[in-house]
């Protein structure tokens, strides 16, 4: 009797088990998806990124047999040095070009063919050809193999961006182009090479002449104005708030005020910026010295939160090793505390430099955002920065500029990464376990 | 063991043989053999750090959510093996119940602390059958006066004493075999213990109870057998009434009169 | 020149101190030194200021009874003449007369602030130089010059927070001159297109702001409706479920999302997913907009994902072991302590970081700016293009602007808003996590 009714018991339960444990399972595995969705969308956006960007490392040349036609040129007879750099400067390079181009496909006639024609290479060439005639004067008369930059169109078409299936009238490079281009490849004139004046020009309005040089170099000094402003008055109010302050009304307003800083959108501090520093101090729009200010007024809050939980890392007994030394508390914190807990906020002020190298709309709201071909000099210059160029870029029509904005998302991503690893490694390597 | 007695003529309900537990390097339990009868209390004594507490959480296999342990030797429940393969962790902690050293109420109300052993595990037909495990349990641990009229308060409310007997109703609510105490009286104060105590005098009659415990005192009150835990061994296990007034090993009789522990 | 000959005489001072134990180095180099670095710091914030507003006063009625835009102007030409820039108007005599006194004006304050701080430190150095003696406790006064330096530190939060809420609160002020509360709050259209000067036609813009707050919140629920279950679950199968291993290698890879800068986000919105949305709205036949608050939303949900995950990660991580224990003492499986025990007690931690993640979305601007596009819908369908307040206030304020205009000052606005609300779900977010925090402590 008992016997039979544990069994019958048993078996419910046991269906009833089979049920919780595929609750069980089914539980785990929607926990996974969960998580796996989040990789996915990691791994897509990866993906979609450096698909389009490698391209950017990369640029096409086509090699052209260019005269330095004597006549065009002029007579530079007698001249000096000086003399006859601002002589070349002042030739007119695209008809020495479009010249060359016509010996090389003779057939072309009519303006609006040559035209076309010399669509194929960049108007950066102009200066490539300039460049070699300051270089050596004897090369006029003669003809010289160039390799000359060509044209973003004529690079999106090599890379394969521009399909020749699609119907003339809708893709950006003529029947009649591809024909030359057709010639040219046949002729192994068509090259491929590493982009180096991507990391080496600022912006520019052709996407095959744009490089981030510029941009990287305000983002450098943007951060470095970040660092100065940001780093010392962190520490110092983390080490106060952390060992000095008294627990009374006044720092809990300094406290919960740094943790509701560390969560103000950004844009809001674009604002500040923007109100303060430019329209009441009168500072220099544009300049990495009014963005590094107010990247640093962001940045602030989390070098403060993360030096905070280094000096509260480092065990009260070394203070007390010192002050029992007849250290004065200050001496204590300087000698002892704050070297011992420097690891910590290097890590966390490394973090911060990175959130603030990667951030965007605060820089937008003070100007950084012009188009600006020279690379800054100091932290006056007007200048922009790798994030804002991204976001230019991005904004581009031009084809050409979609796989730069990825290259230079690349660029970005490896800088941060760079940063990270940094603080990791600093983290690892200094960390003490109390 | 060698004075044969009723007792020991049952079959015991657990066996341990030849159980070995590391803590990644750490070598928590040499060798322990163990029998345990049924409604008896079982008492498990020893220094801190002895490994008694380690030994009960291998019986209902709690162990297992720390991923560091490892256990070898065999543990029999019933005469099954516990760590076999097709022994179901989830019914077997539901035989094998297990009251805590802090008291643990989740943040809910009394009457759901109880009855969610019997949610999870479909034990009451329906909401009246569930009102009346719950009223059982809680008059069972001696706690229904108390809290018949806050039953839907939380369970984090009640005084130190009442959240332990407020676990133990939880635990039998259940309706174990067994329940595993670790130190379940160690955060009370000496009225609470008192009426725990009691409480588990009256457990013994219908289950099986292992109790690790720092006080002699408890041990000699409550339990029929005591075993006495040494650095991961136990160096004596028998009649609680042997062992504290004829200890045969000197480390017992040194922990037992006080002189350290 | 100023700051650098201040500094000059001061560096000389410590030089010459050095041979004294350092503090009193220290003592005299600091109360010389510092009311010195003040004077110059008086001079790098107002004094192109008070160049400015001498040589405005010595300019002519004439000037000065022009408009603010106009005056505007004409410094600007005066400040470009003044370092040889290309200007905007032809040069007159007066022009040249004013810029010419500017440069004196600038050099003579230059000077003046020059000598007073040099003179102001070398003067301070003296006086500390001989109130030196070897009974003065100098350490004391350095340390007390030293934390009272702390104090400072640790106020310029506080100095950030009243300069965001002053700013922003002023520039409202005079926004509401212009339009009124209820029209922007209550308001229906937003179209901001005031014209640049007063005379000319179609000055008056509309400032109602409902639509880009339903913008907003359309945005933000996407974005929730994306990341609040992939991110609980993510953290409840990392914390519950994963080996420590797994967890080692997936905890960096989720939090690799949040490290990854926004404007990347808002490329990968508009031009991937963006595309991707509108294509598949074209296959089942629906027309979707290329700037489709969809977009938006999926991507901004991608981005507060590792928040959500790694705020909910730590909740879960801390309800006591004792409660698993407990549950797992009964025999329950890991999903029915996690669903009945765990995730009711870590629900206001949960809670907290639903909140902070809602207001993270809401304050995001640029993967709206480049993804849901400037149009004001008033719409709550997610296949349209919408704005949203962030958008807005980017949009008034690039660009050469009038500052006075309704049109700029309205960004400000915005922006009070934007703070208000942002600051309210922070606030309630850390109330609850510290409840939570101390009922387990």
């Amino acid at each position: 009797m008992t016997d039979l009714k544990q069994n019958t018991a048993s078996l419910k339960s046991q269906a009833r088990l089979k049920k919780r444990y595929r609750k069980e399972r089914l539980f785990k595995a929607i926990g996974l998806s969960g998580l796996l969705s989040g990789l996915l969308a990691l791994t897509i956006m990866m993906i979609s990124i450096l698909s389009t960007g490698l391209s950017g490392f990369s640029e096409t040349r086509i090699k052209f047999d260019i005269y330095m036609d004597p006549e065009i040129i002029g007579s530079t007879d007698g001249y000096d040095e000086t003399e006859y750099r601002d002589h070349i400067a002042q030739i007119n390079h695209s008809t020495l070009i479009r010249n060359s181009l016509k010996i090389k496909f003779s057939d072309v006639k009519g303006r609006r063919d040559v035209f076309n024609l010399q669509k194929l290479v960049s108007s950066g060439s102009r200066e490539e050809v300039r460049r070699l005639l300051i270089e050596d004067k004897n090369l006029i008369g003669k003809t010289i193999a160039m390799d000359l930059l060509a044209s973003s169109n004529v690079d999106m078409y090599v890379k394969g961006q521009i399909s020749r299936d699609v119907n003339q009238s809708e893709r950006k490079i003529s029947d009649r182009q591809l024909a030359w281009l057709d010639i040219l490849e046949s002729e192994g004139r068509i090259l491929k090479g590493f982009n180096w004046k991507f990391f080496s020009t600022g912006d520019s309005r052709e996407p095959e002449l744009a490089g981030i040089l510029g941009a990287a170099m305000g983002s450098f000094l943007t951060l470095l104005v970040t660092l100065l402003i940001a780093f010392p008055i962190g520490v110092a109010s983390a080490l106060y708030l952390e060992e000095f302050a008294p627990h009374n009304k006044w720092t809990d307003l300094i406290e919960i005020n740094i943790n509701n800083l560390a969560a103000v959108p950004s844009i809001i501090f674009g604002l500040l910026g923007l109100a303060i520093f430019l329209n009441v101090f009168n500072m220099p729009r544009s300049a990495p010295l009014v963005g590094g200010l107010t990247l640093a007024l962001m940045t602030l809050p989390t070098i403060i939160i993360s030096s905070r939980a280094a000096i509260r890392a480092v065990p009260p007994s070394i203070r007390d090793a010192a002050i029992g030394m007849g250290a004065s508390n200050l001496q204590a914190q300087f000698h002892h505390v704050l070297p011992l807990s420097m690891p910590g906020i290097m890590t966390g002020t490394i973090i911060g430099m990175a959130q603030a190298l990667g951030e965007t709309a605060p820089l937008l709201m003070i100007g950084m955002v012009a188009f600006i071909v020279d690379v800054p000099q100091g932290v006056l210059d007007a200048a922009t920065a790798l994030p804002v160029q991204i976001f230019l870029w991005a904004d581009s029509p031009e084809r050409g500029f979609m796989e730069k904005t990825s290259a230079a998302i690349i660029v970005l991503l490896v800088f941060l990464i760079m940063m990270n690893g940094l603080a990791i490694w600093v983290r690892h390597k200094f960390e003490k376990r109390w | 063991m060698d004075k044969t007695t009723v007792q020991e003529l049952i079959q015991p309900t657990i066996k341990a043989r030849n159980v070995d537990v590391y803590y990644g390097e750490t070598h928590a339990l040499m060798g322990i053999d163990l029998d345990i009868a049924p409604k008896t209390v079982t008492a498990l004594i020893g220094p801190s750090g002895c490994g008694k507490s380690t030994f009960l959480r291998c019986i209902n296999r709690m162990n297992d959510t720390i991923p560091s342990c490892r256990m070898t030797g065999k543990i029999t429940l019933d005469g099954e093996d516990i760590y076999s393969k097709n022994i179901d962790v989830v019914q077997l902690r539901a035989k094998v119940g297990m009251v805590f050293q802090k008291a643990n109420p989740f943040p809910k109300s009394i009457y759901d602390n109880v009855a969610y052993g019997p949610r999870i595990h479909g034990l009451a037909a329906d909401d009246k059958d569930l009102d009346e495990i719950v009223f059982s349990s809680l008059q069972r641990s001696g706690l229904w006066n108390e809290v018949k009229d806050r039953l839907d308060k939380s369970g984090t409310a009640l005084s130190g004493g009442q959240q332990q007997r407020l676990c133990i109703a939880r635990t039998i609510a259940v309706n174990p075999e067994v329940i595993l105490m670790d130190e379940p009286c160690s955060a009370l104060d000496p009225i609470a213990t008192a009426i725990i105590e009691e409480l588990i005098a009256d457990l013994k009659e219908r289950f099986t109870i292992v109790i690790v415990t720092h006080s002699m005192q408890q041990a000699a009150r409550l339990s029929q057998k005591t075993a006495f835990f040494h650095l991961g061994k136990i160096l004596e296990f028998g009649d609680t009434s042997e062992i504290f007034t004829n200890p045969r090993v000197e480390k017992t009789k040194d922990y037992i009169t006080g002189r350290y522990g | 020149m100023g700051r650098k000959k201040a500094v000059l005489s001061v560096n000389g001072k410590i030089r010459d101190l050095h041979s004294l134990p350092g503090h009193y180095g220290w003592f005299t180099a600091l109360t010389s030194f510092l009311p010195g670095l003040f004077i110059v710091l008086v001079w790098i914030i107002f004094g192109s200021n008070l160049v400015d507003n001498f040589t405005l006063a010595a300019l002519g009625d004439e000037i000065r009874s022009l408009s603010n835009f106009d005056r505007a102007l004409y410094m600007n030409d005066i400040h470009n003449l003044a370092i040889g820039d290309a200007i905007s108007r032809p040069l007159t005599n007066s022009l040249n007369n004013a810029t010419n006194f500017y440069l004196r004006t600038q050099n003579n304050l230059l000077w003046i602030f020059t000598l007073s701080a040099i003179g102001v430190s070398s003067l301070l150095a003296i006086f500390s130089f001989r109130k030196i003696s070897p009974e003065l406790r100098s350490r004391n006064l350095v340390e007390r010059l030293i934390i009272i330096m702390l104090v400072i530190s640790s106020s310029i939060a506080i100095l950030i927070t009243i300069g965001i809420v002053s700013s922003l609160i002023v520039e409202t002020l005079r926004f509401l001159e212009h339009v009124s509360l209820s029209e922007f709050l209550l308001g229906l259209k937003w179209s901001p297109q005031t014209a640049l000067r007063a005379d000319q036609v179609g000055s008056s813009g509309s400032f109602g702001a409902i639509p880009l707050f339903t913008g907003t919140l359309l945005i933000t629920f996407i974005a929730l409706l994306v990341a609040v279950p992939v991110g609980l679950f993510s953290a409840i199968y990392m914390t519950e479920f994963a080996s420590p291993n797994a967890r080692i290698f997936f905890k960096p890879l989720l939090e690799l999302l949040a490290g990854i800068p926004t404007v990347v986000y808002g490329f990968f919105a508009a031009l991937v997913v963006a595309p991707v949305i509108r294509n598949s709205g074209e296959v089942i036949g629906l027309e979707i907009a290329s700037e489709s608050a969809l977009a938006a939303g999926l991507v901004m949900g991608i981005m507060i994902i590792p928040l959500i995950s790694s705020l909910s990660d730590d909740v879960i991580s801390s309800v006591p072991q004792s409660l698993r224990d407990a549950s797992y003492g009964l025999g329950a499986t890991k999903t029915e302590t996690i669903v009945n025990v765990i995730l009711p007690s870590a629900l206001p931690g949960i809670v907290s970081a639903f909140l902070l993640a809602a207001s993270r979305a809401i304050g995001e601007t640029m993967i709206v700016v480049m993804a849901a596009g400037m149009a004001a819908n008033l719409t709550a369908n997610p296949l349209e293009a919408v704005t949203t307040v962030t958008v807005q206030i980017l949009a008034l304020l690039t660009g050469d602007q009038e500052f006075d205009s309704a049109k700029t000052l309205s960004a400000f606005a915005l922006g009070l808003a934007l703070f208000t609300i942002t600051l309210f779900l922070n606030f309630i977010a850390l109330k609850l996590v510290r409840k939570y925090q101390e009922q387990y402590d």
